[in-house]
Formats: C-alpha cells, structure tokens, sequence
C-alpha cells in the first residue's frame, strides 16, 4: 500500500479566509476525476476562481477521488472530452452563471461518454454561493453509491467573543467562504441546533438579571424562551428527536446537569454533586449520558445511566479532561497535557484509546451528525481555526478565521 | 501483466480519440434543477425555509428583506450593573474555587461596604470569571463556584442572601487581555461585586 501526502494551500480571498487542506490518501483504490469550466460562463471573478477551489476540495474532502487540481475550461453541452483526459475514470463539468447564483453540473463516464448525472442548482443569495459546491459534490459523491458525505452540505453554528461582554452567534458552511451573524447584541453563547434539519436552535442570552435559554425558528426569524437559570445556563446536547435538552443550570446555585422535555416544560435533575458537573451529551440510545466532572479533584469524562445513581469514569487517558462529545458508544474529549489541549477518541463501553491531535490548542470536538468526521477548535495565539477530520478516509482540512475566539460550536 | 494494462489503456485512449466528437444527449436541466438553500441537508433542495427571514443583516439581504428589520439583534434589557465603591475583586488560583485566608480580610471588608445598600433592597451580582484556560462551559461553572464561594463567605457576614444573584461570566470579560501570561491569567480568575439598584 503506498500513500502520499500531499499539502495544498488555498488562498481564499474573500472573508480573508485561508484554508490549508491536507491530504493523505490511498491513489490507487480511488476514483480519477478531472473538472472542466464551462467556456461560455466563465469568467475570472474572484466567485468564480474560488468556485473551481471549492468543488476540488470538497471532491477532495470526500476522500473518494483522486481529482487533479488542473483548471480546465471546454464546453459544458458537448460531450467532447480532451485526449488527455482519456485516462480519467471520470469528468466533472461545471457552468457557475455570472449571478452567482446558479450552478450546472454534469458527471460523465469517460469509458462511454454516458452522462452518469446532471442537476441544477441555485441559492437564494449569491453570499451562499459555497452550497453550491457543497450540494453538488454531495449528490455526485451518492450518485456513483460512495459512503454519505452529507455533511458538507450542513450548516456550522457558532458564537464568537467580539469583545469583552460582547459575542455574536454566526452560520456557515463548513469552508467559512459564507457566514452570517445571526444574534447580536450582548453576550449570546453556546448555541445548539434544536433538530437534525437545523430549522431551528437554542442559544444562551447572559442579557437579562439571570441566564436565559431562547428558541430561534430559523424560517421567522421568531425567538421563544425557553428556561432560565441563576448563574449558568448551557443547552449542552438535543435528543435525536429533538424533544429532550440536556441543560447545565443551576437554579440553586449548583451546577448540575438537567434534563428538559421541551413539550412539557418540565425539567429532572440528572446528577447532584457538590462540585461540578457540566457538558452532558447523549450517548447511544439516549438512555446514557457522558459529561464532564470534577468528582475526582480535576475534570474528567463520566458516564452514567439516566436514573442511576452509579457513575463510572469513561476517559482512559489524561488528568484534565473539560470538553467532551458523544456520538453512539464513542467519545470525543479534550485532553489538556503539559503546555497541549489534544483530543483523544475513546469508548464508553471499552479502554479503546486514540489520540487525534499531537500538538498545539486543540479544542471543543464535535462528530458529525454521522460520526465519520470530528470537528475542532485550534487556537492559534488569538486566532482560531476550524478543523476537519474524515476519519474514514483520512482527511484533514482546516479553515482559518480572520478575527474572534470561538466560544462554542454545533453543526 | 503491466503490458497487458498497457495495451488495454492505448487501445482505449485511441477508441475514445475516435469518439472525441460525440455529442452527448441534452438533459433538460430545468426540470432537474433545485433551489437549495439554508440546511439542504441531502442536497435535495428543498427549499424548505428562507434564510433571508433570520439574516436581515447580510449584505446581499438588506436591500430584499421585508420583514422586521430588528431580526437577529436581541439586545435585550443588558443591565449595566456598577461596582461598588471601594469594593474590591476576590481573585483564586488557577482551576480553583476556594477561597484562600489571605483574601478573608478583602472579604470582609467588602461585606462591611455592601451591607448598607443590600440590606435596604439594592441587588447585589456577584460574577464569577475564569482565565482563557480550559473549555468555555466547564469554565462558566467554575466561574458559578467561585461566586457561590464568595456568596457564602459575605452572607456569613450579614449581607441578606436574598438581594444576591450569582452570574458566570466565564471568560468572557477579562480584567486582563493584553497577554497570556499567568501574570495575566491571574487577574482573570476573579469574582466582582455589581449592586443593581
């Protein structure tokens, strides 16, 4: 098996965003791809370079592709295909509309000249223009039956500091290339999408005399409290079906993790120490919950079963562990060690161990709604990046932001 | 074996030179075409919500949307809470939330300065912070302990609980954000005291 690593750095102008992605993969088993503009739309606007970018490095990102980075232009409704190209498995045409807008993409089969699939697609904004891309690669990825990579096409939610007692809470797609605030004014924090279609999420206003949960509807733009507490107040995880909150508040001046039923209202406290406990996240059948604790002198990852009073340690590796996140039986976490944060990959049913990071400020992961990717947080001195890991297949990708510190992330 | 492959991709490359002008048939794309917008989660596009609806403030949207135009900014009733004259911070060592004996004096001091006004019915917001280390939501619960410690420790000193209300700040606001040296840090791990009037 022979591997090769290769380091592309994009220069993404627009937001000032640069994304460093890095590959590691297998050549041979993978599928050869080669992309070809359209001539007559075409054109050397800066959405239209970056548009090329952001189609090879989610085909990259799939990590299904051996894509060549060439940009080639030909003609999208003729089936010529360059004599160069006849090695290629693969063709990818694309048409970008001088809108902005707009975005034809065509997949034929080299061998026989079959158009293998066509679509359409358009944004209502030429800001969203990064969806495109996304969407298109997605339906392309299934078309030819490759694992999901559905979560490309979802969008990340997140809240920045701005300034001292100041934050906003933005979306993007997961390059960065568009973002948009979506709460400001004051101190806005730990948002959380409320529902796997993120129609809707919740976010913590520290505004008011006490800590207040909201409910935003993404489609009115319609914001309905929802619980508050004194002195903290986290919507930590949502229940797949969207109808259960794990809550940090501490309505008596404890912290402690709760569980919210969102249609009734009522709330039943989950676990009771004198210390800390916070972060609690699901883990398989709901029935579970992971969370971070204090209970042993420093923070660390447990598990216990809802309506148990039994509590057992679930991080195998590290001392001061403060940020977890759960996906099935599998646990992210983050590991602070020596002058480090690295995040570890662990089991709530096993010793499994595996280290993710090796160096640097590595923070707040978070799984893919399927699991097979993590997301985290680097900081880098006042800067952070967002990173991507592709567990499947190897692949990483990391996407600087301009200004702000991340305080907390969903996607 | 390798010849063999080799013959095979020439034999192809020249088949398919031959066929270089072939058209492919036209697909209608408009039927095929699907606005995507906001999550599309699979790509499907539907179009199930409009974004514009929740982002009245992105720049290709000002122009368009006709809704509200306060969307998205809920600056709600921030209350602008001062600190007390002659008040002083509490600070605490790195992840910790005890209060140590060299600040017993400070605390006492300060419950001697806020006893008046509390215990007339003026609020008392005691926030707790924390340093940049550690993840954001361990630290607003750290932040909470520290403010439960010092809560306790002024309560035993005759100010009323019942005019107390403990935030966490986090990190949110530090005292300190010109570097990241512990000299700086320690700064950050602090507890004020706001009155409300």
């Amino acid at each position: 098996m022979r591997y090769i690593f290769i380091f592309l750095v994009f220069t993404f102008n627009l937001l000032a965003v640069d994304a460093v992605l890095t590959i590691e993969k297998d050549v041979e088993s993978k599928t050869s791809l080669s992309i070809i503009e359209d001539t007559n739309t075409a054109n050397s606007t800066q959405k239209h370079q970056k548009m090329f970018s952001l189609l090879l490095n989610d085909i990259k990102m799939s990590g299904h592709f051996n894509v060549d980075s060439t940009a080639r232009r030909g003609s999208f409704d003729e089936g010529m295909i360059p004599p160069e190209l006849h090695d290629r498995e693969y063709i990818l045409k694309y048409s970008y509309a001088p809108s902005g807008t707009k975005l034809d993409v065509k997949l034929l089969h080299v061998l026989d000249n079959n158009v293998i699939f066509q679509k359409g697609y358009t944004v209502n904004a030429s800001a969203r223009y990064p969806f495109l891309a996304h969407n298109a690669i997605v339906d392309i990825n299934n078309a030819l039956g490759y694992d999901d990579i559905s979560w490309m096409s979802r969008h990340i939610l997140f809240s920045k500091y701005i300034s001292s007692r100041k934050s906003e809470v933005l979306i993007a797609d997961y390059t960065l290339l568009f973002s948009s605030v979506i709460v400001r004014g004051g101190l806005n924090l730990f948002p959380k999408w409320a529902n796997p279609t993120q129609s809707a999420f919740y976010y913590t206003s520290y505004n008011n005399f006490l800590p207040t949960l909201y409910r935003v509807d993404m489609a009115s733009g319609a914001r309905k409290k929802v619980i508050s507490s004194e002195g903290v107040m986290v919507c930590s995880d949502v229940s797949a079906d969207g109808s259960k909150l794990l809550l940090t508040m501490a309505p008596n001046g404890q912290t402690d993790i709760y569980e919210y039923d969102v249609n009734s209202g009522s709330k039943e406290q989950l676990t009771k120490f004198r210390g800390i406990d916070v972060n609690g996240k699901y883990l398989g059948d709901e029935s579970r919950i992971a969370f971070v604790s204090d209970r042993m002198g420093s923070a660390n990852i447990y598990t216990k079963s809802i309506g148990s009073y039994s509590v057992s340690k679930a991080a195998h590796y590290g001392a001061n562990n403060s940020s977890c996140d759960a996906f099935g039986q599998y646990i992210l976490y983050s590991v602070r060690e020596g002058g480090a944060t690295n995040i570890y990959l662990g089991s709530a049913n096993s010793s499994y161990v595996r280290a993710l990071t090796s160096n640097g400020s590595n923070q707040l992961p978070r799984f893919s709604k399927d699991g097979k990717v993590i997301l985290y947080i680097k900081q880098n001195g006042r800067g952070n990046t967002i990173g991507y890991m592709n567990l499947a297949t190897k692949q990483n990708s990391s996407y600087p932001m301009i200004n702000g510190q991340i305080q907390s992330i969903d996607w | 074996m390798e010849t063999k492959l080799l013959i095979t991709a020439i034999s192809l490359t020249l088949i398919m030179s031959g066929c270089a002008d072939k058209k492919v048939s036209t697909l209608d794309v408009a039927d095929n075409t699907a606005v995507i917008d906001g999550a599309g989660v699979n790509g499907e596009g539907t179009n199930s919500y409009g974004y514009d609806n929740v982002d009245p403030y992105g720049k290709e949207y000002s122009n368009s949307h006709s809704g509200n135009t306060n969307l998205g900014n809920y600056n709600d009733n921030t209350l602008y809470a001062e600190t007390a004259g002659g008040v002083k911070n509490i600070y605490f060592a790195s992840n910790q939330y005890t209060i140590t004996h060299d600040k017993l004096s400070t605390i006492s001091s300060n419950a001697n300065l806020l006893k008046g006004a509390v215990n007339s019915g003026a609020k008392l917001k005691i926030e707790g912070h924390c340093d940049a280390t550690g993840t954001d939501e361990y630290n607003y619960a750290l932040g909470l302990k520290r403010a439960r410690a010092v809560k306790e420790a002024i309560t035993s000193r005759g100010i009323n609980p019942a005019n107390i209300v403990m935030v966490s700040m986090g990190e949110s606001s530090p005292e300190c954000s010109s570097s990241f040296s512990s000299d700086c840090y320690a700064k950050n791990r602090r507890v004020e005291f706001k009155v409300v009037q």
